[in-house]
């Protein structure tokens, strides 16, 4: 019986798939609303699931059920294709310092301050440990935009959170 | 390996998307270079951090909300089973005839995908998806259509795929494949069909021609202005795929 197998295999990833949305759209509202959009449809379309990946899978839909609700409400400015890179930061502090200078609230504002296709990348490697090969899946993208993705997100993120706060306040 | 090597793979070591040999060569190098190990550490940090961030949980309504839906939909899918063994009872009784669609209305059809021809090329719409990639094109369509098209680059034969996009044909939203030959565009149109016909269709129209054919179940419309012989050299390389 599909209905089943579909509670076997996909709702098990239910709250996997409200953490992505939650930070693709920064808002619970928002999230619930694309996940519950996301999982309707995937309920319809679960013959489509090749292989046993559900997770991917189901990420994918959410990701374009998210997508589909941003550009139509116009709300999206999708990233250039051809940003430059950003000049890499020579002088890096030490470890030790950032981990006891940022509280979970300032990164997760340093987050929530990247472009959501770095913070996706970022979110589906290190929150959900997909690897490049899986988050090109969802993202969409080959793998080796993934890696640069990954790459840039890294780099804006430390430097983000090496910035004043100060500094964040007005960036916002 | 100099610093520069490692600043550049960097992530994928960190991440193990390495190869093996690449891997212990950044290990070797990172044994005596202070500055690279700062840095691998640093970046090692940022990771942390990420990971430090709570989770957010799918709140129980939610959780409620779709079990309900998917047990709902068990329920209605029994239903249907019973119905449709009803009506297999009453059929097998000589009361109800199947109508197999007509002719008229695959003529219907060909004006129709002539038409979304037509309109993707004056609107410039020509693609949702732009890309070469088969595996980018078919992912594209998953949660915006209730079927998966089959996706198949034809470059090999002279057809480049090069796109794909959502379209509306007689009423109902269906894939749109885009190839390429030279300046020619063919458009190809695909939706699930319960027709078993075995032939290939084909129409003139407006000056385009049309190609019809079911395969696995899935309605297949190719409409281009290429010339009738090549339009039939496309439609056999998609066929033998």
């Amino acid at each position: 019986m599909p209905s089943r197998v579909f509670e076997e295999t996909v709702l098990p990833h239910l709250n996997a798939a409200f953490n992505y949305a939650r930070w693709l759209t920064r808002k619970d509202e928002d999230a619930e609303d694309v996940v519950q959009d996301a999982c309707v449809r995937a309920m319809r379309f679960f013959s489509s699931l090749r292989d046993d990946d559900a997770r991917s899978w189901l990420f994918a839909i959410v990701r374009n059920t998210w997508y589909s609700r941003v550009t139509r409400r116009g709300a999206i400015n999708p990233l250039p294709l051809d940003m430059t890179d950003d000049p890499a930061d020579s002088a890096l502090n030490p470890e030790a310092r950032l981990l006891q200078q940022h509280t979970v609230a300032r990164v997760r504002d340093a987050l929530e301050q990247l472009p959501v296709e770095f913070r996706e990348v970022l979110v589906l490697r290190e929150i959900e440990g997909m690897s490049y090969k899986e988050i090109a899946a969802v993202v969409q993208v080959p793998i080796g935009t993934v890696m640069s993705r990954l790459a840039r997100a890294r780099d804006r993120l430390s430097r983000v959170l090496k910035s004043s706060p100060a500094a964040m306040e007005r960036a916002r | 390996m100099i610093c520069l090597e490692l600043e550049q793979h960097l992530d994928s070591y960190l991440d193990r998307e390495i190869a093996a040999d690449s891997a212990a060569a950044i290990r070797e190098h990172l044994r005596t270079c202070l500055s690279c190990r700062q840095r691998v550490a640093d970046r090692e940090a940022v990771g942390r951090l990420v990971r430090s961030m709570p989770y957010y949980e799918a709140p129980d309504r939610l959780h409620r909300h779709l079990s309900t839906r998917v047990r709902r939909t068990r329920v209605t899918r029994h239903l249907f089973a019973w119905a449709a063994a009803a009506v297999f009872v009453v059929a097998v009784g000589g009361v109800i005839s199947l109508v197999r669609p007509s002719a008229t209305g695959d003529d219907r059809t060909a004006g129709d995908v002539v038409d979304g021809h037509v309109r993707s090329l004056m609107a410039g719409h020509l693609f949702d998806v732009r890309s070469t990639d088969q595996h980018m094109v078919k992912p594209w369509f998953l949660g915006r259509l209730d079927f998966s098209p089959p996706v198949v680059d034809l470059a090999s034969a002279g057809f480049p795929l090069v796109g794909g996009r959502l379209d509306y044909v007689s009423g109902r939203p269906v894939a749109a494949l885009v190839y390429q030959r030279q300046q020619h565009t063919i458009n190809v149109f695909i939706w699930p069909t319960l027709s078993d016909r075995q032939n290939i269709g084909a129409w003139t129209l407006r000056g385009f021609h049309v190609r019809h054919w079911v395969r696995d179940r899935m309605s297949h419309w190719a409409v281009s202005d290429l010339n009738e012989t090549e339009l039939s050299e496309f439609v056999a390389a998609l066929r033998r795929m």
